[in-house]
């Protein structure tokens, strides 16, 4: 026995190997240790148990037959071992939940085969109707997918909230992706001449160039370092982010709690907050919206960013913009 | 010694293969690795197995039979199998891209996919990532059985019939009847504190006519009791887009030269509208109606530490 893993949980990945082969009838073994995630002693070791397995009395007509060789299993299981197992709670949200999101993207054809899959799925499971999942629909959500899956060259309009600028950008998209709600687009900006993250809603204007685009794989790492991109617009704190504590009244706890790193009670009544600030203009802007509700303990001088955006809107609420 | 594997193997077998009810007795009988004798040990390592394969998600059902021992241990073919799903090929593939193109942070789709018996995809791309919260399986679980769930939520228990499981602007929200207010309620799902737990299946019954969207409205200005407020809203072209998508293109009052637009919003609720329109920054500004204004205004005085300005009320 090389396993250390639980009898419960040994017992769900035998049965699911037992399904399988059940099905297939014989194997290699090495595309069952890769399906199952087991290395190959360890799979031998519970083939040859589940051989052991059967019926009383345990006579070689009643046990599972399974043969085991240096690189294959043949199995004669019939056919009641080959039928799926229910699914369990966990499989069952993670598959409705995968499909709905699919059916909400955007252009997705809810008539289609997914969406019949899904009919079925929720037949079996019930459920129907009880799981909704709402994606946003950006008005240049099309342009920048299409372009991404073709790989053509994008001329962008783009505001960044992190600098209150808009500029217009040349960016050969690598992916489109949906990530906490918004849509995100990754590519390489010839402007900035390195990856960019771009939310999609930001864009006010997305035209194609012509060009195809020069860097369809683009950075590859890029995948797995969501929001700590340069230039990302989620909110993950990077190691250049400035800590800040806030005292918060219960009236606006609500607009800090899920931007919050931590939070303790105080002595005042008041909530204690700490947050990562990596945008000065950002930072403005959310103590203008706690407004008198919050005072900015530590460090001092950011305390001068609330009153900076409150300064600048007051301006335009002054000036002769308003018709 | 048996290993327990086996035991637990042949147990299942054994409780499956003949749809007999079976008394411990017998179960000690056909599967090897009880205890010989009868009595306290042999009922213990029973109860653990049972207690391993529940987990699993394998239910063993006991009922009622003659003889000495009174009650006989199933498992019944419905609660083992998955019933067919009867998917045609391109539905077996669209599920298929729908798992590969959704990340939900846990493997539990592939698994699906195998159990279902369809090779799982290598290689698509992903689409959407949706937050996996440890609580969605159950509360999924709870829905589908229609069954009353209790839950720690800002430092009070709550009980609620559930109706609705919504992914909205980035986060999971239950939407249901919560029992001690007697009322509709929505919850953030990632707010709610350790295991959600679910009373019996068919313990939910949603008062008749519950109406799960008029529960969760689609913007924050709309979560309110307050007196109904048409607002006007200019704003720069920069966010127009952005304001447009998010207020739906219904809310558009007129489209300025500039590339700026006036939306018309529908407010009950005006802190919630404030907090909104500051994340615009100097890009936004409130038309009227001049009460609606007025207010902002103080408001921003204030922030602004503009010693003249009218005090903030709150």
């Amino acid at each position: 026995m090389t396993t250390r893993a639980d009898a419960g949980s040994r017992l769900l990945r035998l049965l699911a190997v037992l399904t399988w082969l059940a099905r297939q009838g014989r194997a290699p073994l090495s595309d069952l240790s890769e399906r199952f995630g087991l290395e190959a002693d360890e799979l031998i070791a519970d083939l040859e148990l589940a051989a052991c397995c059967g019926l009383p009395p345990y006579s070689p007509d009643q046990l599972m037959e399974i043969i085991v060789d240096d690189h294959e299993v043949v199995a004669d299981l019939g056919a009641e071992l080959g039928r799926p197992r229910r699914l369990t709670a966990a499989e069952g949200f993670a598959l409705a939940a995968s499909a709905r999101a699919i059916l909400a993207v955007p252009g997705a054809d809810p008539e289609g085969a997914l969406g019949r899959a899904l009919s079925k799925l929720e037949a079996v499971l019930g459920g129907r109707g009880m799981l909704r999942v709402d994606l946003r629909d950006p008005a240049h959500l099309a342009v920048i997918r299409d372009a991404s899956e073709e790989g053509r060259q994008l001329e962008l309009h783009y505001y960044s909230a992190s600098s209150d600028r808009e500029s217009t950008r040349i960016v050969d998209p690598v992916s489109v992706r949906l990530i906490e709600g918004h849509w995100y687009l990754d590519g390489y900006c010839h402007n900035a001449q390195d990856m960019r993250r771009f939310r999609v809603d930001r864009v006010s204007s997305a035209r194609l160039t012509g060009e195809p685009a020069g860097h369809r794989g683009g950075d590859p790492d890029m995948q797995h370092r969501d929001g700590a991109a340069p230039g990302s617009e989620a909110f993950v704190p990077g190691p250049e982010a400035t800590i800040a504590h806030l005292a918060v009244d219960d009236d606006a706890v609500w607009i800090v709690e899920a931007l919050a790193s931590s939070s303790h009670g105080r002595a005042d009544g008041r909530t204690g907050v700490t947050l990562a600030v990596a945008s000065t203009v950002w930072f403005g802007r959310l103590l203008l919206r706690l407004g008198p509700h919050a005072e900015v303990l530590d460090p001092p001088e950011l305390a001068e960013a609330g009153r900076e955006a409150a300064r600048q809107l007051l301006a335009r609420y002054r000036g002769d913009t308003a018709s | 010694m048996v290993d327990r594997l086996e035991r637990l193997t042949d147990l299942v077998l054994v409780l499956l293969r003949d749809q007999r009810p079976k008394s411990l007795r017998e179960i000690a009988s056909e599967v090897p690795g009880y205890p010989a004798q009868e009595g306290e040990a042999r009922r213990q390592a029973f109860e653990r197995d049972k207690r391993t394969l529940r987990d699993g998600g394998i239910e063993v059902t006991a009922v009622p039979i003659d003889g000495p021992e009174q009650v006989g241990y199933v498992i019944r073919p419905e609660d083992y199998y998955l019933p067919d799903l009867d998917l045609a090929p391109d539905e077996q593939a669209a599920l298929n891209l729908a798992v590969a193109g959704v990340h939900l942070g846990d493997p539990s789709g592939r698994d699906a996919l195998w159990r279902l018996g369809l090779p799982a995809s290598a290689g698509a791309r992903p689409v959407a990532e949706l937050p996996a919260l440890p609580a969605l399986p159950a509360l999924y679980g709870a829905l589908r059985a229609r069954a009353t769930v209790s839950f720690d939520y800002r430092g009070e228990r709550r009980r609620v019939d559930p109706a609705l499981l919504r992914f909205h602007g980035g986060w999971w929200y239950l939407v249901g009847f919560d029992l001690d207010r007697a009322a509709p309620r929505t919850f953030r799902v990632d707010r709610m504190d350790g295991d959600v737990s679910a009373a019996a299946p068919g313990s939910a019954v949603l008062p008749e006519g519950f109406d799960p969207d008029a529960a969760l409205p689609d913007v924050p200005w709309r979560i309110g009791e307050g007196a109904l407020v048409t607002v006007s809203v200019h704003v720069d072209a920069a966010l127009a887009g952005l304001v447009l998508d998010e207020v739906g293109s219904s809310a558009l009052a007129s489209r300025n030269d500039d590339g700026s637009v006036v939306v018309q919003l529908e407010v009950t609720n005006i802190a919630a509208l404030r907090s909104w329109l500051f994340e615009l920054g100097a890009h936004a500004e409130i038309l009227g109606p001049d009460e609606v204004r007025a207010d902002v205004v103080s408001w921003i005085e204030a922030v602004a530490g503009v010693a003249d300005g009218p005090v903030v009320a709150s």
